[in-house]
């Protein structure tokens, strides 16, 4: 593990590098949709980047959500008076669910931590798309910042006595570790990590950002809190008892099959009138009648008020 | 049943599409056959209701004539559970975050899901472990 050296996906790299590079100079308005693992969608106005989304970065509804800054019900609510917006800024801030500023910061840094995802893992292709863009940011930000300020970080966490790559390494605590005081962060990704989910899957959990979470585990690993085992964590398998594999179900025999109804060729008659009920047809009348030991209504009204002491 | 490949396939998918966070495999009855899930999941559970959600679920695609049931996708605010049918006598469950790819998921789970099948069908060999 300490040997291991985070290495940027150059090829990769240069495909996105040279597609966002094209989009900024030409003004282009639209969707730059990332092909890859995690791959992403940039969302970009007179070629500057105006929104990200990848599945490898928590986006500024996530981070609202999960981190307990706004509830579901609260999200629910405003997205309905705001006439169903996908993302309704306008609504959590007259609702007093985050400040205007608070807003533009989460959005901002969602913005950075999708780009560094998309950038530090695989890139296979770039496609430009002739779409609205969906700008979670007024000011966008140019192709060339946004790039520089990802590679900047990839760097930063592969010169960590431990890196970790965001969607790979799933660490476990290291047991019976006294770790002394822990951060807020730190305590979550305790708490969390179970040797299943990676950096990324514990900044969707835990609603940080998937470069903050990523760099706070490589230092746990350092520090001797967390370590990656070296085998996954075994999945119980339970096969069906009878032994022989779940078996396909067989057709029913024929002669099983129930009968369809014959098709009668004469038409039902239409009765010339409403058909009427007929007192005690139902049978209830019977169903509740008293019983035979001399039940009532007398008992009925003793077991309402009280049975006389 | 190769309870060891059934294992690999299960993992291989949590691996392959981002976002995956617990995957399970049931009898078409709602009885567990793996389960792949964080210990805050009670799987025995989960199998159950995905048995009872496919089965409304095909009736529902029936009444309202639209043809094979696909899948069923249940959206909460910080993620998704998906159920699909594995051929006739099995399900399978697969919950993501808020950032997995649905879309995505959709199609890298078809093929698993045939090789799943085919896992199911064959006799088991020996007693369950965990894998």
């Amino acid at each position: 593990m300490a040997g291991m050296r985070y290495s940027l996906d150059r090829v990769g790299y240069d495909l996105l590098a040279h597609a966002l590079h094209r989009c900024g100079r030409e003004e282009f308005s639209g969707q730059l949709r990332v092909a890859g693992a995690p791959g992403g969608t940039l969302h970009l106005r007179a070629g500057l980047v105006v929104g990200a989304e990848s599945p490898g970065a928590p986006g500024p509804e996530t981070l609202l959500l999960r981190s307990g800054r706004v509830s579901g019900e609260q999200w629910a609510e405003v997205v309905r008076e705001s006439g169903g917006e996908r993302w309704p800024a306008t609504g959590l801030i007259t609702r007093g669910h985050t400040g205007a500023a608070q807003l533009r910061v989460v959005c901002v840094m969602a913005l950075y931590d999708a780009v560094f995802a998309i950038v530090a893992g695989r890139v296979h292709g770039c496609e430009r798309v002739e779409a609205e863009p969906f700008a979670t940011v007024a000011v966008g930000e140019t192709c060339v910042r946004l790039l520089q300020d990802a590679t900047r970080r990839l760097a930063a966490l592969a010169t960590l006595p431990h890196p970790l790559r965001p969607d790979r390494e799933r660490p476990t605590p290291v047991p019976g570790v006294d770790h002394g005081p822990l951060s807020p962060l730190q305590r979550a990704l305790l708490d969390q990590a179970d040797g299943r989910s990676t950096a990324r899957d514990l900044a969707f959990r835990t609603g940080r950002g998937v470069y903050t979470v990523a760099v706070e585990m490589a230092r746990m690993l350092a520090d001797g809190l967390l370590e990656c085992p070296e085998a996954p964590v075994p999945i119980p398998v339970r096969p069906p008892p009878d032994g022989q594999g779940v078996r396909q179900r067989r057709p029913e025999p024929a002669a099983s099959r129930a009968a369809p109804p014959p098709v009668s060729a004469v038409p039902p008659a239409v009765p010339d009138e409403l058909p009427r009920r007929r007192p005690g047809a139902s049978g209830i009348a019977e169903a509740l009648a008293p019983e035979r030991n001399g039940a009532s209504w007398k008992g009925f009204f003793r077991l309402r008020n009280g049975a006389p002491k | 049943m190769d309870r060891e490949a059934l294992a690999l396939e299960m993992r291989g998918l949590r691996e392959q599409v981002t976002g995956i966070t617990d995957t399970a495999v049931a009898a078409a009855d709602g009885l567990l056959i793996a389960a792949d899930t964080a210990d805050s999941i009670d799987p025995e559970g989960l199998a159950a209701l995905a048995a009872a959600g496919l089965g409304l679920a095909r009736r529902t695609v029936g009444a309202t004539a639209r043809g094979t049931l696909r899948r069923t996708v249940t959206y909460g605010s910080h993620g998704c559970a998906a159920f699909y049918a594995v051929g006739d006598t099995a399900l399978m469950v697969v919950i993501g975050d808020e950032g997995m790819d649905v879309d995505g998921l959709h199609r890298a789970t078809q093929p698993a899901l045939d090789r799943i099948d085919t896992i199911l069908s064959a006799p088991t060999e020996k007693a369950a472990e965990g894998v």
